[in-house]
């Protein structure tokens, strides 16, 4: 009971999620700096940022519905550190694995999305009420794009399991490189999903403000940091869990190298974007993950069907 | 002082989030200001960024002297940031009034509505004295603190 604790508020789960979202924030805002010819924030960079913001005075619009407003952040960190728990980072198996936990990890990484969009609306800005409608039709835009990639190796390995996927791919060495379209899509919409440069519609700051955070200040909008940066690195282990089932097998220092590695890469690529493309408008975002996205995951599932007939 | 509270300032000396408001400026000091954050000057060393929202935002750049137009709305921003806030005045016309200086519409100077932190002077102030300026107004909030203490 003490060590179910301890692995689920310590390590690999609470503590270590907050303190590596920080690393993973850092990481990114230095690769994105780097890549545009400058030197970028110091490594303490989001500690200060997120200590400055708790530090700073709470004002709560006089419109807001305060008791709502007050919970949305902590339900957004709450949600995202769940949906963590259900991840296998470094071993075959998760901290509570049962069998569909893939859905259910989808389903949760939904909920901040739907935390942002209720504030945005709870705020009673008008800015943030046209960023709580982005973040809605943008979350339609990307979803079934990404929910049909991340499907698409379940069917191969027939489960919807997390440890019974990495199992199967395991035992078919290299087969999880079928799977390259898919990872790609993933990425992409993993890009819509935190919201970060080609898709960072909901909070564009030379159209409306800051979007749904516009009426957020210090400590609520700390969490909404941290709930975002979270959401970073669950949805780069769940992306390294699904595409990149690799490195379980030997000792666990190993393993966790591998899995840092791992998520590092997905990061890198995730900044990349960032520096490369410039903001998309909220149509031209629907049409590409629709007319483009969508069938690509459609071709990867097609594909990973006609190479289970023959495994 | 605390422990907690020394954590606190030194975390507000290393991320002054930034807020740009023009307040009847001839868009030069504006030009400027936007100069200084593109990656050849690199605010974000600092720790600084800017934002769009004075909700976020720790620092308030002004630049102009204040039309009475303005006035309300700039006051109006200045109360929605929420506490400790500085407000500095980027260039001349911010400081004084400059070569608009007792005209009938304007106010002379951005302190004449809002409390100012930090001056500077320059028309228009070039990327780096406003970075100078924001890493003095830094100093001078640390000082500030050590002689409370």
């Amino acid at each position: 009971m003490t060590l179910y604790l301890i692995k689920i508020l310590i390590f690999p789960g609470l503590l270590f999620l907050f303190i590596l979202s920080l690393i993973g924030e850092y990481y990114d805002r230095k690769l994105y700096a780097r890549m545009q010819n400058r030197v970028g924030p110091p490594w303490f960079q989001p500690v200060a940022d997120f200590i400055k913001l708790l530090g700073k005075e709470l004002i709560i619009p006089l419109n807001a519905d305060a008791r709502i407003f007050k919970i949305l952040p902590v339900f957004a960190c709450v949600a995202t550190i769940v949906a963590y728990l259900y991840i296998p980072l470094f071993s075959k198996t998760s901290l509570l694995p049962f069998n569909g936990d893939i859905i259910f990890v989808l389903y949760m990484l939904t909920l901040p999305t739907l935390s942002y969009a209720l504030a945005g609306w709870y705020s009673r800005s008008p800015y943030a009420l046209i960023g709580s409608t982005r973040v809605l039709t943008q979350l339609f835009a990307y979803e079934v794009p990404l929910f049909m990639a991340v499907l698409a190796p379940a069917i191969l390995a027939s489960s919807w399991s997390f440890s019974e996927l990495i199992t199967f791919y395991q035992t078919h060495n290299w087969l999880w490189l079928v799977n390259i379209l898919g990872f790609i899509v993933a990425m992409i919409t993993l890009q819509g999903k935190l919201e970060k440069v080609p898709f960072d519609i909901p909070e564009a700051e030379t159209e409306i403000v800051a979007g749904v955070f516009t009426e957020y200040t210090g400590p609520l909008y700390a969490y909404f940091r941290l709930a975002m940066n979270m959401q970073t690195i669950a949805g780069a282990s769940l992306v390294a869990a699904v595409f990149l089932p690799f490195g379980f097998g030997s000792c666990l220092i190993v393993n966790f190298v591998i899995y840092i590695l791992k998520i590092a890469f997905i990061l890198f690529l995730l900044a990349l974007m960032r520096t490369l493309f410039a903001r998309l408008r909220i149509d031209q975002m629907l049409v590409f993950c629709w007319k483009y996205l969508a069938p690509i995951a459609l071709a990867q599932i097609t594909l990973n069907i006609i190479i289970k007939a023959w495994l | 002082m605390k422990i907690v509270d020394r954590i606190v300032n030194w975390a507000r000396l290393k991320s002054p989030w930034v807020i740009h408001f023009n307040t009847g400026a001839c868009n030069a000091c504006d030009i400027e200001i936007v100069a200084s954050i593109t990656p050849t000057y690199d605010l974000e060393r600092f720790g600084s960024l800017l934002k769009g929202t004075p909700r976020h935002a720790d620092v308030l750049l002004c630049s102009g002297p204040v039309t009475r137009q303005l006035k309300d709305r700039l006051v109006r921003i200045y109360e929605q940031m929420p506490e400790p806030k500085f407000v500095v005045a980027v260039g001349t016309c911010a400081c004084s009034g400059g070569v608009f200086n007792g005209c009938y519409s304007m106010l002379s100077g951005i302190d004449e509505a809002i409390p100012v932190s930090m001056y500077i002077p320059g028309c228009p102030a070039s990327p780096d004295a406003i970075i100078d300026g924001v890493v003095k107004l830094l100093k001078e909030y640390e000082k500030s603190l050590k002689d409370k203490k």
